[in-house]
């Protein structure tokens, strides 16, 4: 369990990373935390010459307010996440988010940014990125661009990032008034990856819900839209409601969850329309 | 105890805190890993990726053009086959340190590559090109003795490694036929694996010039590692030194020599620098041992009043395909122990153990305690089906006080037990009747509340003459009058330098802090058995406090002489010799042992100089322990997440030498009883790959899932020199039943039987959509 040599750079500047990544080619990996690019190193599942850390960057760290949005680093580890002020006030989700990842000692050292690009899809970052309409910027030498969270997951561990591309930073819209947001996941022991989640966001008005993002992850490739349910809960079925009890149903039966040795798809399958429940509760209860 | 001998008891009984600890929670403990030898080479193994295949061809010679690569090994390179571990009349193949013409598993050693880091030699391996003909594997042991199953040893032409049944008896048909009821069930345990903390390692250094080879291990038992190596590498014993520092942990798994360990010793002898290796996690999980894979067949003949009038077992175990216990070792203590804590008058039983391309089949912490969990599990499948409470289906059943000696059918006979009392208190610490109040008004909302009860008796320290059995200590007083006591046995963590201290300062009346206990090194201990099979307490105690009472004998019979008082005048106490009563004359031991080593002219007349004394006792043939567990645990309807809510467990393992480290070992056994019962899992795809081989896949259990674990003791002092009994294995023996029992209890309204483990939420979540279809 030892990983192939490989050379290592930790440049300060977002410029040296970019222009390392672009003269490395495919043979140039970007690290952040290592907490999922040096086991899969160590497991010699991937082998990669060059990596370019990216927790030097200055640029790619902490959290800032910019007009509607929170402007988060993408080398931002995860545990500064959980404990940061500004998440707490405009994106309390996220911070939600960051206590159900792993344990203290692998947020310690995993970052957003990480979190992101990996793409694990059982992961929490993700799927909350899309439930928020985030937004990522990315940088390469050719340039930069941003990408909506919504079109960033492919499919399980892909992006539509280049291998030249840094994410710089997540740009989350901050809470709206009447707005509610909750996550909930089933996992076999604290800290592990979920078998099945859901982060929902709600907007209402007058205490009606009036639009909602409903994110299940852990039970396909990428973070996946309950769609069903969102239109119900937006033509105003109520939590426990026949109506929305049905639309989840028809959304966990449009699912092919994964199988392994935590868990069968059935299972992930059964539980999804429980975890939906429990996080769209929560969030409805969260705008009030 | 101590009061019999002088020295009021001042440690033994008392929870002491572990003089391991500072080293080891600061980073000062000297694992294998920490030894660096000069010139040390790394050692990485090529392992086959298939289950069932004919080795084709082996071409080295990329791997060996890498720069820093020493040496590569194959099977060409002979290495002699092992040595038998024990004398065994099953089938049994020939091992071979690596694969021959054939692998047999995922993960059979099949090249060791040497070079000048670990680092190196992984990328060695990458480029061994091995040649594989995969076949097709037998996986499935319950279908390994069809016809035209395929066979994973050809030699030997069967998969049967070996087959025993008890005599047909007439008397226990007729039991069966003249019970109220008869109920059958088939209770599968799963495969998984001790995981200890510290995965295998060795560092082997060949003096060739000396003819020795010193040995640094991960292991259990030194000396009888020594003697293994010595007969496996043709070298005489006492050119080998095995020395075993701190071992984190190894449950069984390191109690013996596996085709790998045995690799790296013949290659560190073929080389001329000290070779280390060090499993990996994925090594661990893939290719040392798992266990508990098996089933048993259960019959029960019961009677209205909850009276069991007959049992029979039919048990197929799983060996993997190079079983690292001997055939008769664990089927034999489950048909012998069966009956457990409980009165069966008839009883019958049938096992029988196939080879499969599968990881070997190991010992792991109670390797026979399928026994408990499929009785206990039965009991209460017995229990709601003749309408009774579980507890008291037990309590009409248990082995009372007046019954003992109690013989069971096998021969094994149970004397100063209390399985009656652990249950009672167990029930009572557990508030059972109250559980029953809660657990009612929960199901009345729709809530799955659930407690089980398991009891046990547990064969511990086995005697019986032969090397486990046996155990020697050398007490030597120093010149500077402080306390050195050398021991066989080798410390895994179980805290033999804490209590056998404890014994020791006792019998002689010294302090606590003045003994020093030296063990895990051949060169210095005297021939030992090691630690396993719950022996330290009971045979390490033994001999420590048996040594202890000879030095105090001689060092009271020369300050006797010193003193001119008769030795049985005097007594010493905190490390002075004094007249009993007056304290006024007195004798520091220093004083005395400065005379005893260098004051030769005035010893009595034919006392030797100096206090060392040893004893060396052959223990008896078993010293029995017992336990009642009482797990309180919530399903989630939703989920099929368990909550555990509460642990009891009432225990006797005699007199406590440290109540702290029996309930350390208690706590720590229950918990991978737990982990065994719900998490923990290596299951196998029909091609033979593993499919949990690190701890994203395979679940340990942690902390935030275990109650606080609640212990009640029964002392009942065992028959042997310190009145102690095991308790090294018990809480993991118990563990499992209990867990299952609380949770199928849980179960219970819907109609639901639980046979089978582990108790994933898949599993249980499956089992209540299907009851409440
Ligand atoms: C025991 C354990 C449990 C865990 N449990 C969870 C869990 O429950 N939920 C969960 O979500 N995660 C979990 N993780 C994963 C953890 O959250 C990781 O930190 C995260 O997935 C990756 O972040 P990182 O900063 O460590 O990235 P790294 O491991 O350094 O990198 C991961 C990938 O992202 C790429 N990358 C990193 N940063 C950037 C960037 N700025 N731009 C472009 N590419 C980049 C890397 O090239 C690599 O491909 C767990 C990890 C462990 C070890």
């Amino acid at each position: 369990m030892k990983p192939a040599a490989f050379d290592y750079v930790a440049p300060t500047s977002l410029d040296a990373a970019l222009t390392a990544l672009a003269d490395g080619g495919y043979d140039a990996k970007p690290i952040a935390g290592g907490q999922s690019l040096v086991p899969l190193m160590a497991f010699r599942l991937a082998v990669f010459g060059q990596l370019v850390d990216l927790g030097r960057i200055e640029e790619l760290q902490g959290v800032a307010r910019d007009g509607d949005e929170l402007v988060i680093g993408a080398a931002t580890r995860q545990a500064a996440i959980a404990k940061d002020a500004l998440v707490a006030e405009h994106a309390p989700v996220l911070a939600q988010a960051t206590g159900w990842i792993g344990h203290q000692q692998i947020r310690n050292r995993g970052t957003i940014g990480g979190s992101i690009c990996h793409a694990d899809p059982a992961a929490e970052y993700p799927a909350t990125a899309v439930a928020l309409d985030a937004t990522i910027d990315v940088a390469s030498t050719r340039g930069r661009r941003s990408i909506p969270a919504a079109e960033l997951f492919e499919a399980a561990y892909t992006t539509t990032l280049e291998p030249d591309e840094v994410a710089v930073a997540v740009r989350i819209p901050v809470r709206r008034p009447g707005e509610g947001t909750a996550i909930f996941e089933v996992a076999r022991r604290p800290g592990d990856f979920a078998l099945a989640g859901c982060v929902v966001r709600v907007a209402t008005s007058g205490g009606a819900v009036i639009d909602a993002r409903v994110l299940a992850f852990g039970v396909g490739g990428a973070p996946i839209r309950l769609a069903a349910a969102e239109a119900a809960l937006a033509a105003g079925a109520g939590v426990g409601s026949q109506e929305l009890t049905a639309a989840l149903q028809a959304d966990a039966d449009g699912l092919t969850p994964p199988e392994d040795a935590q868990a069968t798809s059935a299972y992930r399958h059964s539980i999804v329309v429980h975890v939906a429940n429990t996080a769209i509760a929560e969030a409805i209860a969260d705008s009030q | 105890m101590s009061a019999q001998t002088g020295g009021a008891a001042r440690f033994v009984g008392a929870s002491v805190k572990r003089r391991e600890d500072p080293r080891l929670l600061t980073g000062g403990g000297q694992f294998v890993d920490d030894v660096q030898l000069p010139g040390m080479l790394h050692a990485a193994f090529v392992r086959s990726p298939l289950a069932s295949a004919r080795i084709a061809s082996i071409d080295t010679q990329a791997a060996l053009a890498v720069p820093g690569v020493v040496a590569i090994f194959t099977g060409a390179d002979d290495f002699p086959r092992l040595p038998p571990w024990w004398p065994s009349e099953a089938n049994v193949p020939a091992q071979h340190p690596l694969a021959i013409e054939d692998v047999r598993f995922v993960g059979d050693p099949v090249a060791i590559v040497i070079a000048e880091s670990r680092y190196i030699a992984e990328d060695a391996c990458e480029l061994v090109d091995v040649a594989y003909e995969a076949r097709t594997p037998i996986v499935d042991y319950r279908a390994a003795g069809e016809e035209g199953a395929p066979v994973v040893h050809a030699e030997l032409g069967t998969n049967l490694v070996a087959e025993m049944a008890s005599p047909p008896d007439p008397a226990l048909e007729a039991a069966f036929a003249g019970s109220d009821h008869v109920f059958k069930e088939t209770i599968k345990s799963h495969r998984y694996a001790a995981v200890p903390m510290e995965t295998r390692g060795f560092v082997a250094s060949w003096n060739k010039a000396g003819g020795e080879l010193t040995v640094h291990m991960a292991g259990q038992a030194p000396h009888v590692a020594r003697a293994y190596f010595a007969l496996s590498l043709g070298l005489p014993e006492h050119a080998v030194r095995v020395i075993q520092r701190d071992v984190g942990g190894g449950f069984g798994q390191k109690a013996f020599q596996a085709r790998d360990d045995m690799a790296v010793l013949h290659a560190a002898m073929r080389i001329d620098r000290p070779l280390k290796w060090i499993e990996d996690r994925q090594e661990n999980l893939t290719a040392a041992t798992h266990s508990r894979h098996e089933q048993i067949t259960i019959e029960v003949g019961v009677n209205n009043d909850g009276l069991l009038q007959a049992i029979r077992l039919d048990h197929v175990l799983d060996a993997g395909a190079y079983p690292a216990m001997p055939a008769e070792a664990d089927p034999g203590l489950v048909a012998a122990w069966f009956p457990g804590p409980y009165k069966v008058p008839h009883f019958g039983f049938r096992n029988v153990q196939y080879y499969t391309n599968t990881t070997a089949r190991g010992p792991y912490r109670g390797p026979w305690l399928i026994e408990t969990t499929v009785r206990e599990t039965m009991l209460d499948i017995v229990a709601r089906g003749i309408g009774m409470d579980p507890a008291e289906v037990r309590r009409r059943n248990s082995i009372q006080a007046a019954d003992q000696p109690y013989q069971l059918h096998s021969g094994i006979v149970f004397d100063r037990v209390s399985p009656a009392e652990t249950l009672e208190q167990a029930v009572e610490m557990a508030h059972y009747a109250q559980f029953r109040e809660e657990q009612a008004a929960a199901r009345a909302e729709g809530r799955l509340l659930g407690i089980g009860i398991a009891s046990y008796i547990e064969p511990t320290a086995f005697g019986g003459g032969r090397s486990m059995g046996i155990e020697a200590a050398t007490i030597r007083i120093e010149p500077s009058g402080k306390v050195t006591c050398l021991m066989g046995l080798g410390s895994y963590g179980h805290s033999v330098e804490t209590t056998m201290a404890q014994v020791v300062a006792d019998e002689l009346g010294v302090a606590f802090e003045d003994v020093t206990i030296v063990q895990g090194d051949t060169a210095s201990a005297p021939v030992g058995g090691g630690n396993l099979g719950s022996r330290s307490a009971v045979i390490g105690g033994a001999v420590a406090g048996m040594s202890a009472r000879k030095a105090r004998a001689k060092i009271l019979d020369l300050a006797g002489h010193l003193m001119e008082a008769a030795p049985d005048d005097l007594e010493l106490v905190d490390g002075v010799v004094s007249v009993k009563g007056s304290p006024a004359s007195s004798m520091a031991l220093t004083e005395i042992t400065q005379v005893a080593y260098n004051g030769a002219d005035r010893l009595p007349e034919g006392m030797e100089p100096g206090i060392e004394e040893t004893t060396r006792w052959s223990a008896p043939f078993v010293t029995h322990s017992n336990a009642t567990h009482v797990c309180m645990c919530e399903v989630d309807r939703n989920t099929g997440l368990v909550k555990l809510l509460d642990y009891v467990v009432s225990e006797d393992c005699g007199v406590m030498i440290n109540p702290m480290v029996v309930e350390g070992q208690i706590s720590g056994g229950v918990v991978q009883g737990i982990g065994g019962a719900l998490l923990e899992h290596i299951p196998y795809d029909a091609d033979g790959n593993p499919l949990a081989v690190n701890f994203k896949d395979y679940l340990l259990p942690v902390a935030d899932l275990i109650p606080e674990i609640r212990i009640g003791h029964i002392v009942t002092p065992s028959d042997t020199p310190g009145g102690h009994k095991g308790a090294g294995e018990g809480g993991t023996i118990g563990g499992v039943a209990a867990t299952v029992n609380a949770v199928a209890d849980a179960l219970a309204p819907l109609g639901v039987t639980i046979t089978e483990q582990p108790l994933s939420p898949s599993r249980l979540l499956a089992l209540i959509e299907q009851a409440s279809a």
